[in-house]
């Protein structure tokens, strides 16, 4: 199960496990969102090269129209993966 | 090894890490390592769904352990010749707007494997790879 969250306060949650079998749906929910753009991921379980795919297109997007793209609080494990992929080293990642 | 089959489609990645859990529960493992085995069944099992042949038959998925490595099996009994062992690897140092979405989940099952083979024969495909598990 995945799901995006926004909160009262303004923040933007990934909540789940962002896999294969999610990224359709989260794929919808990500291109509704524009401007500078920081994804809260402290409760993101797990994610996989599908997951990786959707953020970095994410990226791609907002970075085109000049917007920030930052991903943080995310859980060690969450972080390897960005690590194995090379994508510490280029994504904003707190 | 302890086997389960699985429809080939996307949407039994549930099930197959519910599968996983399970495993590590009945053998005393430690849960942490459990999400290794997920990264690695899920790339190598939806790469089969993505680029596998059009079939209705299931696909078998094996796991074994016995310390400190834990194998990952998954039988393909409908299947041309695919041998994911030869793919090469993704550039990761290529600039993020020239990354594709794709090309990345052979890279993490290379970087969890200790193990990784590939057999091929009467339209089955075999891959197997070993992980060490952190005790």
């Amino acid at each position: 199960m995945f799901e995006i969250r926004s909160l009262p306060d303004g923040s933007t949650h990934l909540v789940g496990r962002l896999d294969a079998s999610e990224v359709d749906q989260a794929r919808r929910a990500l291109e509704a969102l524009s401007g500078p753009l920081t994804l809260d991921c402290s409760r993101l379980d797990y994610i996989s090269s599908a997951g990786i795919g959707l953020l970095v297109e994410t990226y791609k997007r907002l970075h085109a129209a000049g917007h920030a793209f930052r991903l943080v609080n995310l859980l060690p494990r969450v972080r390897n993966v960005f690590a194995y992929a090379g994508l510490d080293r280029i994504l904003t990642l707190e | 090894m302890v086997g389960r089959e699985f429809q080939r489609s996307n949407g039994s990645l549930k099930e197959i890490f519910a599968f996983v859990r399970g495993f590590f529960r009945d053998h005393g493992l430690v849960e942490d390592g459990a999400w290794n085995v997920d990264l690695v069944l899920e790339e190598l099992f939806t790469n089969i769904v993505k680029y596998g042949r059009p079939s209705n038959e299931p696909i078998e998925v094996h796991l074994g352990y016995e310390a400190p490595f834990l194998t990952i099996r998954l039988r393909d009994r409908d299947s041309d010749f695919f041998d994911p062992t030869a793919v090469p690897d993704a550039d990761t140092a290529r600039p993020i707007v020239e990354r594709s979405a794709g090309g990345l989940g052979l890279h993490f099952v290379r970087r969890m494997a200790e193990r990784f083979e590939y057999t091929y024969e009467d339209r089955v495909s075999t891959i197997t790879v070993s992980t060490r598990l952190e005790s």
